[in-house]
């Protein structure tokens, strides 16, 4: 994803070249910006006062604390386990890899609350692996860490496929070579493999970091939904709009909204500056 | 603002009715049609049985047929959508704080309770579901609040039926306190009484009936709060869950009534408006009676056999839906302030 960009910048300007641009552009427009501006707008036209009371209620406080430090406990998670499971797809082979390799993509067919019915019936507290867990006083749904596991569920695949297409293109000749002259391989792949793919693990993790921010149906199943304690931000989103209160429905997916486009914009700018470093 | 969301409005409008005469939905001359939005929880009783009876009725009535297209949703959402331009011809919703809704969007005329049975077309009681055997000794909304027991009521955000289990558990412990301390009632004990019943509840599912299927079908939680006709709807589909009526408890009261601007557009005022007496008839309450719903008539509830909690109040003696909603509800209610102590019990 990282890696792979059009070098035909410029071109030729004829006029299908130009209507093109013109149509997608204006696609882009629609689709995407048109519904975000109106969000915008919206939430901005109760003037500041009402803003920052809605944006500074506590409830509100919590519920994006929330959603910001769950999403980044699963991307330190995805981001070692994705890596590790392209690793493992590109440079073994085994019976069975290539099933593997299509099971990945499937947690983006589940529908979210169906994911989130799965880990209920799995890990609730009813449930044969909930009981031994709450036995050692764990919980995991309806509490924090189920949060977290329906996140790694649902962006499971981001990682492993950004990386996987680097890992297979990679010259293995700069690791050989590292190797010859007596590099551990913990040591080859700390300095000659990760800093190669370490843009595309980036782009992994700032994507599905980005899904997680709006995760909704499969968290609403296992959260708990408890104001302060379990309510993450897309749930708060949901109880304002259902009750009413449009405005602080729209603050916080501003604020979610915001986090999300800074980091990819922040993704954005590093992959420019890190392009020219490795060769591409 | 008003402005631009009336824009927007108009553009999701303009949108729908695009999609919606696509589809072709011409009425052809012998067939009346009725467009209902209704609360979820009145689904089995209408759609199963209310509906076709009454088809059966009014073809006999006029020979003409007469279709329905039923919307079911949860009553707040439904109020929204109604007030926003969905044409449903009779509204029948959870709570008559919802009806208000309407009544403000000019949908519903401001009369719409000034009838005998106040516009009101079912009741029912706010009760406590248990596990077989009663385990954890619950009878009452205080042991909800005991230690390690686990409690299920929905989200009050979103869904009606979550504000009729928490008016009830707090108007229970308000006028007992009342009747304690006169005038004014010590709202710190009521308050302490709710923030441990919330401390014990372990998911706040978006609606009672996902509540319902927390508790019986995954098996979680030691009680749920609930409509006593959720439970009886249960056991009349052969899946009982035991209950108790707690002895001071509220009674449930939900209306239906005509959608003015709707009847009017789409000319079917006679229909809609039978349809609507049909629902409050004694032949309709029997029906809504069989799905466990308590007839809103007195006599007629006696002669169905519900029993009646000894300390049974209504929202009328909680000062009425507008100002229970500001007392409990609003930016300063005594839910809200559950959650905004630090940390957050």
């Amino acid at each position: 994803m990282a890696v792979v960009e059009t070098t035909r910048a410029g071109g030729d300007t004829g006029r299908p070249d130009l209507a093109l641009r013109a149509v997608t552009l204006g696609y882009l427009g629609l689709m995407v910006v048109l519904p975000l501006l109106a969000l915008g707008v919206q939430s901005v036209t109760a003037g500041p006062n009402a803003f920052w009371r809605a944006l500074s209620d506590p409830q509100a406080v919590h519920a994006l604390k929330l959603t910001v430090v769950t999403a980044l406990a699963m991307v330190a998670i995805n981001v070692v386990m994705g890596t590790a499971t392209a690793w493992v797809l590109v440079r073994y082979n085994f019976p069975g890899k290539g099933f593997m390799n299509a099971l990945i993509d499937l947690p983006f067919a589940v529908p979210t609350v169906v994911t989130g019915l799965m880990l209920v019936l799995l890990y609730g507290p009813s449930s044969v692996l909930g009981t031994i867990l709450g036995r050692y006083g764990l919980s995991v749904i309806y509490a924090q860490p189920g949060i977290v596991l329906a996140l790694l569920f649902v962006s499971y695949p981001f990682v492993i496929r950004s990386v996987q297409p680097v890992l297979m293109e990679l010259d293995r000749a700069e690791e050989e070579a590292a190797a010859t002259m007596g590099a551990s391989a913990w040591l080859t792949f700390r300095r000659v493999t990760l800093p190669t793919l370490l843009p595309a693990v980036l782009t992994g993790a700032a994507l599905s970091f980005s899904r997680a921010l709006g995760e909704f149906g499969s968290v609403i199943m296992v959260a708990g939904n408890q104001p302060m304690k379990t309510k993450t931000a897309p749930l708060y989103v949901f109880g304002e709009v259902e009750s009413g209160n449009r405005l602080g429905a729209m603050v916080v997916s501003l604020v979610l909204l915001g986090i999300s486009l800074g980091v990819l914009m922040l993704l954005n700018l590093y992959q420019r500056r890190g392009r020219p470093e490795h060769g591409d | 603002m008003r402005r631009r969301e009336n824009a927007v409005a108009f553009v999701v409008a303009a949108f729908a009715l695009g999609l919606a005469t696509g589809c072709g939905s011409g009425a052809d001359s012998g067939t009346d049609v009725i467009r209902l939005g209704a609360y979820s929880v009145v689904r089995e009783a209408f759609h199963d049985r209310l509906i076709p009876d009454f088809q059966e009725r009014w073809k006999a009535k006029t020979g003409r047929s007469v279709r329905f297209e039923e919307s079911y949703n949860a009553s707040g959402a439904q109020a929204r959508a109604i007030a926003s331009g969905f044409d449903a011809d009779v509204a029948v919703l959870s709570h008559s704080g919802d009806m208000e809704i309407l009544v403000q969007a000019g949908r519903v005329s401001a009369e719409w309770s000034a009838n005998p049975l106040k516009g009101i077309v079912t009741n029912s009681v706010v009760v406590i579901g248990h596990r077989d055997g009663n385990p954890k000794a619950i009878s009452d909304w205080s042991d909800l609040a005991k230690p390690g027991v686990g409690v299920l009521y929905p989200d009050p955000k979103t869904s009606g039926g979550a504000r009729w289990n928490i008016n009830a558990i707090y108007g229970a412990a308000f006028l007992k306190e009342k009747a304690a301390g006169g005038d004014t009632p010590d709202l710190e004990v009521v308050r302490d009484l709710m923030a441990r019943v919330q401390a014990n509840v372990v998911n706040m599912d978006a609606s009672g009936r996902q509540s319902m299927a927390t508790f019986s079908e995954r098996g979680i939680g030691d009680a749920v709060v609930t409509y006593e006709n959720e439970i009886l709807l249960r056991k009349r589909e052969g899946k009982p869950i035991a209950y108790v009526v707690p002895e001071s408890t509220l009674l449930i009261e939900s209306p239906a009534a005509l959608v003015e601007s709707s009847v009017e557009r789409h000319k079917n005022r006679e229909v809609a408006a039978e349809f609507l007496a049909f629902l409050e008839s004694p032949e309709g309450q029997a029906m809504l009676a069989d799905y466990g719903f308590r007839p809103v008539d007195p006599e007629q509830a006696a002669k169905v056999g519900f029993p009646r909690p000894a300390k049974l109040f209504t929202m009328a003696d909680l000062g009425g839906w507008e100002r229970v909603q500001d007392a409990l509800y609003g930016p300063k209610g005594l839910w809200t302030s559950l959650f905004s102590g630090r940390g957050g019990k």
